[in-house]
């Protein structure tokens, strides 16, 4: 089953941001091809062209040398790509069994599923990871009863149930074992001797030089590169991923934070993800968290903010804490701008002016004063330079990047200590975001600590004073001065200790 | 030594949520004893063939529901459907019908019934509406046409179409063969690859999607497969009841559901299965006759049906809460 696929000149836009510029690769029978870049380099939007989970705006598949466009991943898969996905195509109460077969179940002459024999080949499938996976782990088990590496082993073993000619692998080693990850890798090598073709993203350096043959580098949308594995180093790799080692501040750094007194420290931070991080953070600091995407960066601010458990010691101003609701957090000084502004940062049908004063009502008394109210709210509407019609049109009528200054109002009000930004920007046009960046500078002037997870590095290495990265949960590194550099950021994030291309 | 309790946890959730029927089944046990201690002649053959036959109708009403549920849906224009389709068989039939007019008339109906199922459907899947507003406003719809269709109970029924109900065959109520139809039917269905798309489509329609499940497909279907079902309802219906009537569907939507939730099938779907519901349907049933040798008024009887529901849809979140405040 010899097979090739080659990704052309893809480009895929969606309204103004543009996802892929340049995306190539190709990949063929018997070889296992990475594909690593920085956040937001374009991996994920050209794994789902390939896929046919997404339509590229412009480019072309070749399949076989042949033009191809798949319109669904079922069209896609019966093309033999198919995709492991994270979880997200289980069915919680069906059997593993069931999982794995649903959608191309054996079928007897009369229509009817051939149940002894899914069980026996699930059984089947189930040995490849034997010893590495629980005694429960059965074809007979509740998917929803499954451990999550053992659901990620389902994912994988439904993908190589329909014999797939080309496997993608996003991030898929993310919730394994080492043990669980060796079996799999010897599983990628036994296919690729029959002919398989593997495209493998991942975020471990370690894995990615362990399996793959060749790797194909992502930068902002390009492809820039590619290259055997064995003929280039880890430092060449991150510089490859590196578009220049030039940072642009977009605010200076507050030096006066560097010897203030310590606000806010976490110890032994533990949460589903978050595997026992420490941190502090200074008065009027703004400390950046780095790393992939969901390396547990939103978890550390959703548990200081109240609104996810977890187990570890947080000192706020000299004092022992450990919030359970927002409310709690809210009344010791703590403010949050979540990154989904649609769902949680906002209510949208209400006026600007209700919405900058939510969390303050209790201010204005029980019949509520709403001309004081009115004047704050125009002094804060003032401050964030809102474009807006009136303080009562809706908060939906603003652009992405007024409504986003809005979430953040709402809380310059109350004169937090401590504000927790989720990937604020995104979304947000260049202007606003200058904005917004200058009003985070104020914030911090003003003896704010921050801190900010940003999926952009440029932010974090042109607003933070200090940078934690986090890799698979824990601290991989912290960034500060000589060593807040775009090749330590990126190597860090890939898990290396010392990347540094100089 | 740990891991054999493990085993029986994971084996007792699975007995738990497929064969959701052991609470029914203890329910039923209940019902029939109170049942029987009310009613000294409820074991007699022809008082349970009686009683068959009153069950029958709501038996494939909440078998139809039951399907839709599954699917991760609802249909709230059942008992509409049902009034339409009484009505139309009644009205194509006419007085003195022959052999052949029967059947069409019949066959008129079950083609309502799919076409209403099929507008359902649309609307859900394809449209993307909201199950419960979709199929609350659809039933105003239908049963405003049944109005048009007739405005009051009436109309004549050849009595060989009741006979054919009150009938036996080889010894048995023809009810009951019915009865056993429906779930021959339903176990050869959920065994073929639509079974297997349909708990999926209501467990994780998401998951079902991107695994190559034909979702929207899927849906449409349900809704047709409960219309179907609610046009044998009013066949049914017809034939017991021996006359149309524009109105007899409305109380049986509540009905159906409770039904279906006594059988131990989850409304948020993908869980569950049509013999339970149809044990439902005895329960139920057993119960409303309860609370009517009880010699009370009938909208206590509404009021149970209602409570059951109530507490069907706020009892696992209550436990979840208690579990989360113990913990």
């Amino acid at each position: 089953m010899e097979i090739s696929l080659a990704a052309q000149h893809l480009v895929k836009r969606y309204d103004a941001v543009v996802a892929l510029l340049d995306g190539n690769l190709d990949v063929q029978s018997g070889e296992v091809l990475a594909l690593v870049g920085a956040n937001g380099s374009g991996k994920s939007t050209l794994s789902k062209i390939i896929t046919g989970v997404v339509a590229p705006d412009e480019g072309q598949l070749l399949l076989d040398g042949q033009k191809v466009r798949f319109s669904s991943p079922q069209a896609a898969r019966k093309n033999g790509i198919v995709e492991v996905y994270q979880e997200l195509s289980l069915v919680p109460d069906m059997t593993v069994a069931e999982n794995i077969w649903l959608a191309h179940e054996p079928l007897a002459w009369s229509k009817i599923v051939r149940n002894r024999e899914i069980r026996a080949r699930t059984g089947d499938l189930l040995d490849l990871f034997a010893g590495t996976t629980q005694p429960s782990l059965r074809p007979d088990a509740l998917v929803s009863t499954l451990p999550p590496d053992e659901k990620q082993i389902v994912e994988i073993l439904k993908v190589l149930s329909l014999q797939p000619k080309i496997m993608i692998l996003d991030e898929a080693t993310a919730s394994l074992d080492s043990r669980q990850v060796n079996r799999l890798f010897e599983l990628i090598e036994q296919r690729k001797a029959q002919g398989m073709a593997v495209v493998f993203i991942s975020h471990r350096m370690e894995e990615i030089f362990r399996v793959a043959d060749r790797v194909t580098v992502l930068r902002s949308g390009n492809t820039v590169g590619t290259a055997p594995l064995d003929q280039i180093s880890q430092q060449e790799l991150v510089s490859m991923m590196i578009e220049t080692e030039v940072v642009s501040r977009y605010i200076k750094q507050h030096e006066e934070a560097k010897s203030s007194p310590v606000r806010l420290s976490i110890e032994q931070m533990r949460t589903p993800v978050l595997r026992g991080v420490s941190l502090s953070l200074r008065e009027g600091e703004l400390l950046g968290l780095g790393g992939l995407r969901g390396q547990g960066q939103t978890d550390i601010l959703l548990a200081l903010f109240g609104a996810m458990p977890f187990e570890g010691k947080v000192t706020l101003s000299g004092r022992s804490v450990h919030f359970t609701h927002p409310r709690q957090a809210i009344r010791e000084g703590i403010a949050f701008v979540p990154g989904d502004r649609g769902s949680e940062g906002l209510l949208p049908v209400r006026s600007i002016l209700e919405n900058l004063q939510l969390p303050s009502w209790r201010r204005y008394g029980l019949l509520l004063r709403l001309t004081k109210a009115r004047k704050d709210a125009t002094t804060i509407a003032r401050r964030l330079n809102l474009v807006m019609e009136s303080l009562n049109a809706p908060v939906t009528s603003l652009s992405g990047g007024n409504a986003q200054k809005v979430v953040l109002g709402k809380w310059l009000l109350r004169e937090p200590k401590v504000l927790l930004l989720d990937d604020p920007t995104k979304g947000v046009d260049v202007g606003t975001k200058g904005e917004f960046y200058k009003l985070l500078s104020e914030l911090r002037e003003a003896g704010t600590s921050i801190i900010l997870y940003s999926s952009e590095d440029e932010e974090l290495l042109g607003l933070c004073d200090r940078v934690i990265v986090l890799h698979d949960g824990q601290v991989q590194a912290e960034l500060a001065d000589t060593t807040l550099t775009r090749s330590e950021l990126v190597a860090a994030s890939m898990g290396t200790a010392h990347g540094g291309a100089a | 030594m740990i891991r054999i309790p493990i085993a029986n946890t994971i084996q007792l959730q699975r007995i738990a949520l497929r064969q959701s029927y052991l609470f029914a089944l203890l329910l039923l046990i209940i019902a029939v004893a109170v049942n029987a201690a009310l009613q000294p002649d409820f074991f007699r053959p022809g008082v349970l063939s009686d009683n068959l036959q009153s069950f029958l109708p709501l038996m494939l009403l909440a078998a139809g529901q039951t399907i839709v549920i599954i699917g991760g849906g609802v249909d709230l224009s059942v008992g509409a459907i049902v009034s339409l389709v009484d009505v139309v068989v009644v009205r194509a039939m006419g007085n003195s019908p022959s052999a052949s007019q029967v059947l069409l008339a019949i066959a008129l109906g079950l083609a309502s019934g799919v076409l209403a199922g099929v507008v359902n459907g649309i609307c859900v899947a394809y449209l993307r509406f909201q199950p419960i507003v979709t199929t609350f406003a659809s039933s105003f719809v239908f049963s405003g046409t049944a109005l048009l269709v007739m405005s009051s109970p009436g109309g004549n029924v050849p009595p060989s179409l009741v006979d054919a109900y009150q009938a036996n065959l080889l010894g048995l109520p023809v009810v009951l063969w019915v009865i056993a139809a429906v779930l021959v039917l339903w176990n050869f269905l959920r065994s073929t690859r639509y079974g297997r798309y349909l708990y999926a489509v209501g467990g994780q329609s998401m998951s079902a999607y991107v695994t190559g499940v034909p979702v929207s497909l899927v849906r449409l279907s349900t809704y047709m497969l409960s219309g179907l079902m609610a046009a044998l309802t009013a066949v049914a219906l017809v034939m017991s009841t021996n006359t149309g009537d524009p109105l007899i569907g409305a109380p049986m939507t509540l009905e159906s559901i409770v039904a279906v939730v006594l059988g131990g099938t989850r409304l948020r779907g993908g869980q569950g299965g049509v013999a339970g519901s149809l044990i439902g349907v005895i329960i139920l049933s057993l119960i409303l006759n309860i609370i009517s040798f009880a010699n009370v008024p009938t909208w206590w009887q509404t009021l149970v049906n209602a409570l059951i529901v109530l507490l069907a849809l706020t009892g696992p979140g209550i436990v979840a809460l208690v579990r989360r405040k113990l913990s």
